[in-house]
């Protein structure tokens, strides 16, 4: 296998481990935490691709995903606080007022 | 010319019902609807004579005017055709003559009524069909009117509606008619079939030409028969004329005597040339005819209503019609008609006043004795009657006589078994007939004190029209409407061998009419003992002859009880409330259900909704990368 | 040997961050303490700037150092720190593990096998001139300077909603203050 294989494989998995980490941890904090993995995954993608292919195109994008996360960091982070005061636990079980 | 003659009478519909009412507090509102209701109408009569000089000078070649074009359908195209020949001019005078007579009548017996403008508009919309009916030259034309009048008559039947009885009595009328009315329709689709066109004057032709036309003219005889029994009221479907008397007496006697209920006699005289070749139904019709004729006869001894009696014995007459029709004489038919709609609107517009003088006393057992205080009515009424017995030289003998004849001398179907209940008939009659002359105005009075004291005589809008009648009812019968007729419906054959009974048979008939007066007379001239006495000894007979034999019971119970529970069971419980309220009851359980199933998918829980999301993001990768 | 360590020395390091990646990422599930869980994230973040350096592109992973591991795993270490207080007790994973589970095997699957085919070869080495910052910069301001445009748009309006979601939060507490 060569390297790009490698690292696309890598992506796939770093992209597989967040979602699943997103269904099967019950802390708040780490589900965040796990999506932040996935947007790394992806990043990994974007930048063998872009490498490979030999356009800018793909840097912007990378550039772009990074700013995307920053803010989606930014505005999670306030939820998840609100959140937190309004159920007074990390725990996503107690999350389930949208029930039925 | 023909057009105008129809219209008119729509106008004085269309004048009458929009502003009568509204003119009702307006001083000059009531000469306002006098004048249309009735000017109208006789305008129409004045351009029918003239029509009919201008076809006398025509050497009677029939006139046809044709007022627009209907449809056009396909190859086929339906006009509204105007047609005058001999029989529609006789019908036209008829109809718009005793018509305008009428309507003049009813100005004095309706002046105290709160739907004057009301009455008047309903009249002259049922004069605007007839006329439609009996001068249109296709059988579409013709139906057309044929269902008006019948609207006309349910809507004049229960003119005073606020008693629900006349409303059930207006839609029975108009009910059984419709029952009629399918196999009229049956028999212009078979007759479209078989000619490709409905025009009355084509059809007989091709009749009467040299190659017969292959549909069964018996099966189109009877199925037009069948509409007549609904509109004339015959067996089986004769049980709304006694009913119909609910409603005013002008409209008895216009629509239920003269005019309406003769009009499946005039269809039938129309379709002459399809009944010529047509034996089976003919003997059909004068089986019915002269049956209908004796059972009605029958009913018509015993009951005690004043109009009741006139119903019957116009069902009776209506009856001896047919059967001049079942044997081929069809003049004969259409003479009797006009004679009848002479001395049977008499008849009737003389119970009118009497009822008028009584302040609405309709019952036989509580009048008597009005020969004295209402004399010309009295006297009207007497001709009438006598007229209506047979007794010579009054219109009523010369077509009464001239039916028995041929119905017992006919090659196309004479017996002397038709004769015989033809000539029991006219017997009834002539008794039943003097029955109700003793029982209203000779004799002791029975009245009610407080109605004898404003007994008075009708006005003068009311008797002149009542003489007008009474003189048509006593020369009418000079009138040779069956010669008149004879070039277009041509007279049956009799029997050679058969000529020799043909005066004794003449005698015989004034003998019965003159007996059945004397035993009038016998019975409720004399003491009131007799007919107590006749009437116990014969009690059952009694009960099932008053009881009109029970046929609106039979029918209930046949046919009424059955269609209800099948609507009951079948239609509202299985159909509408099983089947189709229960399918989309059922679909929208169906939706609901499903809405829960998949509304379980909502846990609130974000792990679940992230592993769906990796469900999809799985399924959908494996599915689009199948093929790689 | 140490030639061929030497010769394939790329190769190695590659490698081995590529596990580190992984190992730490695997980490990340496993771990119960969340400031654990942070460090596991931080640590494979690193190593995917390793990565990135090493396949040319060290622009990027300088962004990825400054701004992930700088910038936004500090917001969370922060985060952890402002509400974490005692041990984290209870059950550690959800009612899912066992579907979660054999989810990632298939996805793995289909991802994997959907993509495992020889790829054209890269056009260029590693440090391409394509990928300097100059023509980084270039290209971002003058081809895609829309983007550029939107992004400060979206910070913008990332600024204005954190402030919102503040102001909710005050209210929330003053009025249960209050009430």
């Amino acid at each position: 296998m060569d390297r790009t294989q490698l690292l696309i494989g890598l992506a796939a998995a770093l992209f597989c481990l967040g979602l699943v980490g997103v269904i099967v941890r019950r802390h708040v904090l780490v589900m965040l935490m796990c999506m932040e993995l996935m947007l790394n995954g992806v990043n990994l993608s974007l930048v063998t691709f872009a490498q490979q292919s030999g356009t800018t195109v793909g840097a912007v994008v990378v550039f772009l995903v990074f700013v995307v996360a920053t803010i989606e960091i930014a505005l999670a982070i306030p939820i998840v606080l609100l959140l937190v005061r309004a159920k007074r636990t990390l725990d996503l079980g107690a999350y389930n007022d949208l029930k039925g | 010319m023909l057009t105008a003659v129809v219209l008119l009478p729509l106008l004085g519909f269309v004048l009458n019902g929009l502003f009568a009412t509204r003119l009702r507090s307006h001083p000059l509102g009531h000469g306002f609807v006098t004048a249309l209701g009735c000017g109208l109408p006789i305008a129409s009569f004045a351009l029918v004579v003239l029509g009919v000089l201008k076809l006398a000078a025509a050497g009677w070649a029939p006139l046809v005017e044709t007022a627009y074009r209907w449809a056009q359908i396909g190859d086929a195209s339906f006009e509204v055709a105007f047609y005058l020949d001999r029989l529609s001019a006789v019908m036209a005078l008829v109809v718009t003559g005793v018509g305008s007579a009428i309507h003049v009548y009813s100005v004095g017996y309706m002046k105290e009524d709160e739907g004057y403008g009301r009455f008047f508009a309903y009249l002259n919309l049922f004069l605007f069909f007839m006329l439609l009916l009996v001068l249109g030259r296709s059988l579409l034309v013709l139906f057309v009117g044929w269902e008006g009048v019948g609207l006309a008559s349910y809507l004049l039947i229960g003119f005073w509606f606020h008693d629900l009885a006349n409303a059930r009595a207006g839609k029975k009328a108009f009910i059984t008619n419709r029952v009629g009315d399918a196999g009229f329709l049956l028999g212009m689709f078979v007759l479209f079939q078989a000619f490709g066109t409905l025009d009355m004057d084509r059809i007989d032709a091709s009749f009467a030409g040299p190659v017969l036309p292959a549909v069964s003219a018996s099966l189109v005889g009877i199925l037009l028969f069948i509409g007549a029994t609904g509109k004339s009221a015959q067996i089986p479907l004769h049980v709304w004329l006694p009913d119909a008397m609910a409603g005013p007496t002008p409209v008895s006697a216009l629509i239920h005597a003269a005019t309406m209920v003769t009009a499946g006699v005039y269809l039938v005289a129309r379709m002459s040339g399809v009944y010529l070749h047509a034996p089976e139904a003919s003997a059909v019709i004068a089986a019915i005819g002269v049956g209908t004729a004796f059972f009605a006869a029958t009913i018509a001894l015993v009951q005690t209503d004043i109009k009741k009696v006139l119903a019957y014995s116009t069902i009776s007459q209506l009856g001896f019609m047919f059967l001049a029709l079942g044997v081929g004489a069809y003049g004969v038919a259409i003479f009797h008609l006009v004679t009848h709609a002479f001395f049977k609107a008499c008849l009737f517009l003389g119970a009118g006043s009497v009822i008028h003088a009584l302040g609405g006393e309709q019952d036989l057992r509580r009048m008597g004795g009005l020969a004295r205080r209402i004399p010309l009515t009295f006297v009207t009424f007497a001709i009438a009657t006598a007229a209506i017995a047979g007794i010579p030289p009054l219109a009523g003998f010369f077509s009464k006589d001239e039916i028995l004849w041929y119905a017992f001398a006919s090659t196309r179907g004479g017996s002397p078994l038709l004769w015989f209940f033809g000539a029991a008939t006219a017997l009834m009659t002539a008794f039943y007939m003097f029955r109700l002359l003793w029982l209203a105005f000779l004799g002791p009075s029975r009245m009610a004190p407080e109605v004898e004291h404003h007994v008075h005589e009708s006005p003068r809008s009311m008797t002149s029209v009542l003489v007008l009648l009474a003189v048509l009812s006593a020369f009418g019968g000079f009138i040779a409407v069956p010669h008149f007729l004879e070039p277009q419906l041509a007279l049956p054959a009799t029997d050679e061998h058969l000529h020799a009974w043909e005066t004794p048979l003449l005698v015989l008939s004034v003998v019965l009419a003159l007996a059945g007066l004397a035993l009038a007379a016998f019975l409720y001239g004399g003491p009131s003992g007799r007919v107590d006495a006749l009437r116990a000894r014969f009690a059952g007979a009694h009960r099932w002859l008053s009881g009109k034999y029970f046929i609106d019971e039979l029918y209930e119970a046949v046919i009424g009880r059955p269609l209800v529970w099948v609507s009951d069971r079948v239609f509202l419980r299985v159909g509408d409330r099983a089947l189709l309220d229960g399918t989309l009851n059922g679909m929208a359980a169906v939706a609901r259900g499903g809405a829960w199933v998949l509304g379980r998918v909502q846990t609130g829980s974000l792990h679940v909704y992230a592993w769906l999301v990796l469900a999809g993001l799985a399924g959908a990768l494996l599915w689009s990368w199948r093929h790689v | 040997m140490i030639e061929k360590l030497l010769s394939n020395l790329d190769t190695l390091l590659l490698l081995s961050c590529a596990f580190g990646a992984l190992g730490c990422a695997a980490l990340m599930l496993v771990l119960r303490q969340p400031m654990r869980v942070a460090m596991a994230l931080i640590s494979s973040m690193l190593f995917l700037a390793g990565i990135y350096g090493l396949l040319g592109v060290h622009f990027v992973a300088a962004f990825q150092v400054l701004i992930y591991v700088g910038a936004v795993m500090v917001f969370m270490v922060y985060v952890i720190m402002l509400l974490e207080v005692r041990e984290h007790s209870g059950p550690l994973y959800s009612r899912l593990l066992l579907p979660g589970i054999a989810g990632l095997a298939v996805l793995l699957v289909a991802l994997i096998a959907g993509i495992w085919r020889p790829l054209p070869s890269a056009a260029h080495g590693t440090g391409a001139s394509g990928y300097g910052i100059a023509a980084f910069s270039v290209a971002f301001l003058d081809e895609y300077w829309l983007l550029f445009e939107l992004t400060s748009v979206l910070l913008v309006a990332a600024v204005v909603a954190a402030l919102a979601v503040i102001r909710v939060g005050r209210a929330h507490a003053g009025g249960r203050a209050h009430g």
